[in-house]
């Protein structure tokens, strides 16, 4: 079953420059699939239609078949996105308060949002820290507050743009776990990278993005081989003909 | 980011942070008002006062205090200027002008007056979380009409959010121009333009990824924020303030 569907999917830029151009694609509920292209192809501008916080000049997302223009809000529901640039999304004063914030903006109930601000804590490991000054959090527990807060709104599509930036070796391993144990309680992952070797171990696909397009899809195996045509190292792994090994091993 | 600024939320459970934030916004514009109509006396009654509020907080003193030495300049411009410019009898004599001794009371005691009222405003963003000035403004603002409350709530909300990152950005900023030399320029009208243009574009750019971070988490001014409720600790605090208004009120025209 398709969760999110793009079709045709156009934006131009009010310069007239071209963001993304007819972009087509499907995703499949509980899929774990790896966006890559270098800088400036088109990844963020893409992941920003997908829950409508861009709308495209032509074409259309669609989630669980309702078009996002049609309502946004629910697409932003469903669909939830951590931002490349964890400090500039944190909106509480505490841990806590940050996870609530969206679903104080769904009008739950209190004792909802503390049920479900608790969960989301606990899904990523902070149920400890709920106290504690986000700011004051590291690079990875940054990220992992991200996620909790889009697991609190009840998002089915997790979508995380370049969720690697900026991290140690520790940060990416939380990070990487948060994301996997996600994925294994159902939830459809759309990560964008232009680093492979952190994830495509665990993706069960490939998208690659140049210019606004999407130039290959498939699976990894499959897509691998083609991605230094485009601007994305290979994994070292697989440039020296073995398998590429998680970096949770 | 990891180090914040002293201008910005500190979580605890002293006087301040229990208190219902309409009854710290209400007792913050009381004051405030007293404050710069209070005379020396007075002053060192509020000085008081407000150093036990913000020790209890658990804000760093020296930390604050190195942080508002901006505004120390300021206060010190002020000082100079009421000291020159006030009347009496002066002490010394430069080319026909010089500071008297009226007038460097006089400088004293409204920099002192405006170094509370900042003191007094940083104890509330201390222990008040935006949503609980938000709240508050909007709880306040009710009954008043032709105002949208709402949006003016969230405004102000926002303005309480930003603060603390402005400050840390500016901080980054300089720290950044310090390192490539900035020190050995001496106008300050160049260092300032080299400071404030991008601290502006970085400012436009948070607000601008801070919005996109609130939209994508369903952004409403409509929200489940939790119930302001006040309770007798509330209506104490407010008694005592007015009391200490009265004392600081009689103090004032002994």
């Amino acid at each position: 079953m398709n969760i999110l569907e793009a079709d045709r999917l156009s934006h131009r830029f009010p310069d007239g420059s071209m963001g993304i151009h007819e972009i087509g694609l499907t995703l499949r509920k509980g899929s774990f699939t790896v966006l890559a292209g270098p800088n400036g192809s088109g990844k963020t501008t893409f992941l920003r239609h997908l829950n409508g916080l861009l709308m495209p000049t032509s074409g259309e997302v669609r989630i669980k078949g309702v078009p996002v223009r049609e309502d946004p809000r629910r697409a932003r529901r469903l669909v939830g996105m951590v931002f490349q640039d964890a400090d500039s999304q944190i909106v509480g004063e505490t841990v806590y308060d940050d996870a609530a914030f969206g679903p104080e903006n769904l009008k739950l109930d209190r004792r909802e949002i503390h049920r479900r601000v608790l969960a989301a804590l606990d899904a990523v490991g902070m149920s400890g820290l709920a106290g504690q000054r986000p700011h004051l959090l590291s690079g990875g527990e940054k990220r992992r507050l991200a996620i909790a807060g889009i697991l609190a709104m009840g998002s089915e599509v997790v979508i995380l743009d370049e969720p690697f930036s900026n991290l140690d070796y520790p940060g990416v391993r939380q990070v990487l776990g948060a994301i996997l144990d996600l994925h294994s309680r159902g939830r459809t992952i759309l990560l964008s990278t232009h680093d492979l070797e952190k994830t495509i171990a665990h993706a069960d696909r490939l998208l690659l993005m140049e210019k606004g397009r999407i130039v290959a899809d498939g699976r990894p195996g499959a897509v691998l081989g083609q991605t230094e045509r485009y601007g994305v190292r290979r994994p070292c792994a697989v440039r020296w003909g073995r398998a590429v090994e998680s970096w949770l091993n | 980011m990891a180090e914040l600024t002293a201008f910005g939320y500190h979580p605890g459970d002293s006087v301040l942070h229990r208190l219902d934030p309409r009854f710290k916004l209400v007792c913050l514009i009381a004051t405030s008002l007293t404050v710069l109509d209070s005379g020396m006396a007075a002053l060192g009654l509020w000085s008081a006062a407000c150093a036990i509020l913000l020790v209890k907080t658990g804000v760093s003193m020296p930390r604050l205090l190195r942080e508002l030495r901006y505004f120390g300049v300021l206060i010190l411009f002020v000082f100079v200027a009421r000291a020159f410019s006030a009347g009496g009898d002066p002490l010394v004599r430069f080319w026909g002008i010089g500071p008297s001794r009226q007038g460097m009371m006089e400088g004293a005691l409204v920099g002192w007056r405006l170094g509370l009222v900042v003191l007094l405003g940083l104890s509330l963003m201390a222990t008040t979380r935006s949503w609980q000035v938000k709240a508050a403004v909007e709880s306040l603002l009710r009954p008043v009409p032709f105002i949208p409350h709402k949006r003016a709530a969230t405004m102000i909300g926002l303005l309480f959010r930003f603060i603390p990152q402005i400050l840390s950005a500016a901080r980054e900023t300089a720290d950044a121009q310090k390192a490539r030399g900035i020190g050995n320029r001496r106008n300050p009208v160049f260092r300032l333009v080299k400071l404030a243009v991008p601290l502006l574009r970085k400012t436009f750019l948070d607000a601008d990824r801070l919005a996109a971070a609130m939209e994508a988490r369903c952004y409403t001014e409509d929200r489940s924020t939790p119930p302001l409720s006040a309770a007798a600790g509330d209506w104490s605090f407010l008694a005592a303030v007015c009391a200490l208004s009265a004392v600081a009120w009689v103090l004032s025209r002994l």
